[in-house]
């Protein structure tokens, strides 16, 4: 799409602890075996036609850079336009919940008054999502809103004190909250504004000691429109370990799998020559996520494998997590377990968590 | 050079619509990846591919050869199709010809020495170490063998050479073969030598402008400096049906006689980026390969599921390839089949033989059940 730049944040860092952020940025955090959380923020720009996209950057930004690297696998690698990596706050968000900090925004002045567009769209990489943002983008424009947010009515069962909602009130925002729970109207961390009023905000916030750019809107509601758009399909937020885990096992679900990986709209990531994986003699798959390069000898149940996993001989995983590079040693049982890259689990080792605590085995580093 | 024209005429309906070195393989490749990989691999970043059968799929698979680290503004992949000049054109008529037609794209690359591959052949390789034993020798062409079993050594082009690799003998299938070294079709020439050569077969009507048939011969008789390296690993032509199948299945087994995971020499590809596997909770999968962005509901065991592919509840899949997209539907059975891109065996519907003989399923056909 002409004229409208992306902005995706990637060094937000979650108000509660999460183990999973103490190895990476919650950004390139690996997701149903191949992915990365920020591949689904950047796709969904991509897909959209939006062809020049910034991303701030988080302290620890190797892993990210490295996933992302030119943007060649989104299409961004090109002469005009393009992939700009930005420096990021250091220790991004600090645990204050914020997603897009005005800092942040003042800080990258260049990529907003450099470029040419009309619209730009914000989006935090904390959501699984495969979204239209075109079809959002055009509402926002047929609107008379300054800011159009993506937004979902949370269903029933869910609760996630780190996810923003927001009060509704003659069909616009009134205010905004922390927290989102059965029937709330949950905002999905993305938003459309055009670029006098972007320029608006930041002038006016620029001064004060406002953190995030949605702090003063709690305040301005008269002056600043906020409008819903709501996203009927999946869309999981990811902040505790726990949503980590649900979400992932929700890609065994293929009416959701198929909603969120169509082959028309697809979530890119990045490539690599990894070869099929191998099921070998004997081994029994069932209900299970497979990534490329992996062998498998023993059993794997209702589990998702990164790439190059190897399972040996008798080995039993099952509810779990296995993340790339690690290795499940012969007759070890894993069982409602994260089992974190690159880890090499000692023959007859046993790892079990329960539904309500899974077990978290840090990444490896060699 | 890369020589990619060949329809691969015995591989029946897997090259009806596209060239064999498009042929998709071990689930996720193309022939092609291996040679093209072996180039990466190998630091020769100036590859030229000449195409001339049905090449679209092979061209926009090729793209810019961003692939295989050859997409660059000094050398890199360039797609050399037959073309037309001010006297006319023509097809390329042979493997020497489809080169010498190409004599200004090897001028302006200016090279020292030429490589000449088969995109159609599955091995790895290092043509630095052939390149230096054809430096060492001083050879004007140097010829890769292969050892073969003597028994099978009169269905090749055979090579005697002496102690010091300088060839002395060349025969097309002999019977009563006195050698045992299989050429490959993979030549090192030095530049000059072969420029001179080609232009020379090019005037000669009585020529069929085809490496083994006229160029190495009339170099031997001339007493050119020939020379061979010998290679030990893996190396597979897959030609036809039978042979295709039975490389295929050389990748499963508790030890395949190819090994695909290598990362020292990877193979790389353009694959397309798909989810990861997904097994159902009623899918059995045993002694298979499995690409991504396929789907297994049903049975499959002893085959290979390529990127896309499909298999319904209750189906059976055995000691098959099913192509990318290709997919067997709820209840129905395949045996023995390499199944095309995109080719569906329907419903309820049996296909293959039991009998050792391979099916196979053409791209975008649909077998129906009772067919």
């Amino acid at each position: 799409m002409k004229r409208v730049l992306g902005y995706i944040t990637c060094n937000y860092s979650t108000m509660s602890y999460n183990p999973l952020e103490e190895q990476r940025p919650l950004a390139s955090l690996p997701f149903a075996g191949r992915y990365r959380l920020l591949d689904f923020a950047l796709s969904n720009m991509v897909n959209a036609g939006i062809r020049k996209v910034g991303m701030v950057m988080p302290t620890m930004y190797r892993s990210v850079v490295d996933h992302v690297e030119a943007g060649q696998d989104w299409g961004l690698n090109l002469k005009r336009g393009g992939l700009f990596l930005m420096p990021g706050t250091p220790f991004g968000t600090a645990r204050s919940g914020g997603r897009f900090l005005l800092r942040d925004i003042l800080n990258n002045r260049p990529f907003f008054v450099r470029n040419d567009y009309d619209y730009a769209v914000f989006s935090s990489a904390n959501f699984v999502y495969n979204v239209d943002l075109k079809a959002m983008i055009e509402a926002h424009k047929q609107s008379d809103a300054d800011i159009t947010v993506l937004t979902q009515t949370v269903p029933e069962g869910r609760e996630d004190p780190e996810v923003l909602s927001f009060e509704i009130a003659d069909g616009l925002v009134s205010r905004t909250r922390f927290g989102a729970k059965a029937g709330d109207t949950a905002f999905l961390d993305c938003f459309v504004i055009g670029r006098e009023k972007l320029r608006e905000l930041v002038r006016w916030y620029s001064s004060t000691d406002y953190w995030d750019i949605f702090q003063p809107l709690n305040a301005d509601t008269y002056r600043v429109k906020v409008k819903p758009y709501y996203f009927e399909g999946y869309a999981a937020p990811i902040f505790s370990m726990d949503e980590f885990y649900h979400a992932n096992m929700d890609m065994l679900n293929p009416d959701i799998s198929s909603e969120l990986f169509p082959a028309d709209r697809s979530v890119k990531t990045k490539t690599h020559d990894t070869s099929p994986a191998k099921h070998e003699v004997g081994s029994k798959v069932s209900n299970a996520l497979i990534s490329a390069g992996c062998r498998i000898y023993g059993e794997v149940t209702n589990s998702v494998l990164g790439r190059n996993v190897i399972i040996e001989p008798g080995a039993q995983v099952s509810n779990s997590i296995i993340m790339q590079g690690a290795k499940v040693g012969a007759d070890v049982v894993v069982d409602y377990a994260i089992v974190d890259r690159n880890n090499e689990i000692p023959a007859g080792m046993v790892m079990k968590g329960t539904p309500q605590f899974i077990f978290y085995q840090e990444k490896h580093h060699n | 050079m890369l020589l990619a024209g060949g329809q691969g005429s015995r591989l029946g309906v897997l090259t009806s619509d596209i060239a064999k070195p498009a042929v998709s393989f071990g689930g996720k490749f193309r022939i092609i990846d291996f040679a093209l990989s072996n180039c990466a691999n190998s630091d020769i970043n100036t590859v030229g591919v000449l195409t001339q059968y049905r090449p679209y799929l092979l061209h926009s698979y090729i793209g810019t050869g961003e692939a295989w680290n050859l997409a660059s503004n000094d050398g890199g992949v360039s797609i050399l199709p037959p073309f037309a000049t001010q006297t006319g054109g023509t097809w390329y008529e042979g493997t020497a010809d489809a080169v010498t037609q190409n004599l200004d794209y090897l001028r302006q690359q200016d090279p020292e020495y030429v490589l000449i591959l088969s995109g159609d052949q599955l091995y790895r390789m290092d043509y630095q170490e052939m390149l230096q034993t054809h430096i060492d020798h001083d050879a004007d062409l140097t010829i890769a063998v292969k050892p073969v079993p003597w028994e099978d050594a009169s269905r090749f082009g055979i090579l005697t050479a002496d102690s010091n690799g300088r060839i002395t003998r060349f025969t097309e299938k002999p019977k009563e073969p006195e050698s045992n070294l299989a050429s490959m079709g993979i030549y090192i020439f030095r530049a000059d030598v072969l420029f001179a050569e080609l232009e020379e077969d090019a005037a000669n009507p009585d020529s069929s402008h085809d490496f083994g048939s006229d160029i190495i011969p009339k170099m031997l008789a001339a007493q050119n400096r020939l020379f061979t390296y010998e290679f030990n690993g893996f190396w597979r032509d897959v030609g036809t049906v039978a042979s295709y199948h039975e490389t295929s299945m050389d990748l499963l087994g508790p030890e395949p006689a190819f090994d695909i995971y290598s990362e020292k020499f990877p193979i790389m590809s353009n694959a397309s980026t798909r989810p990861p596997a997904f097994v159902g909770p009623e899918g059995t999968v045993d002694d298979c390969l499995l690409a991504n962005g396929t789907q297994v509901h049903g049975t499959v065991k002893h085959s290979i599921i390529s990127t896309d592919a499909y298999v319904g509840a209750n189906a059976t899949v055995t000691d098959s390839v099913l192509l990318p997209g290709a997919r067997v539907e709820a209840g129905a059975t395949l045996v023995n089949t390499i199944m095309g891109e995109g080719a569906i065996i329907d419903d309820g519907a049996t296909y293959g033989q039991t009998d050792g003989k391979i099916s196979t399923v053409g791209g975008g056909v649909v077998v129906r059940k009772g067919a």
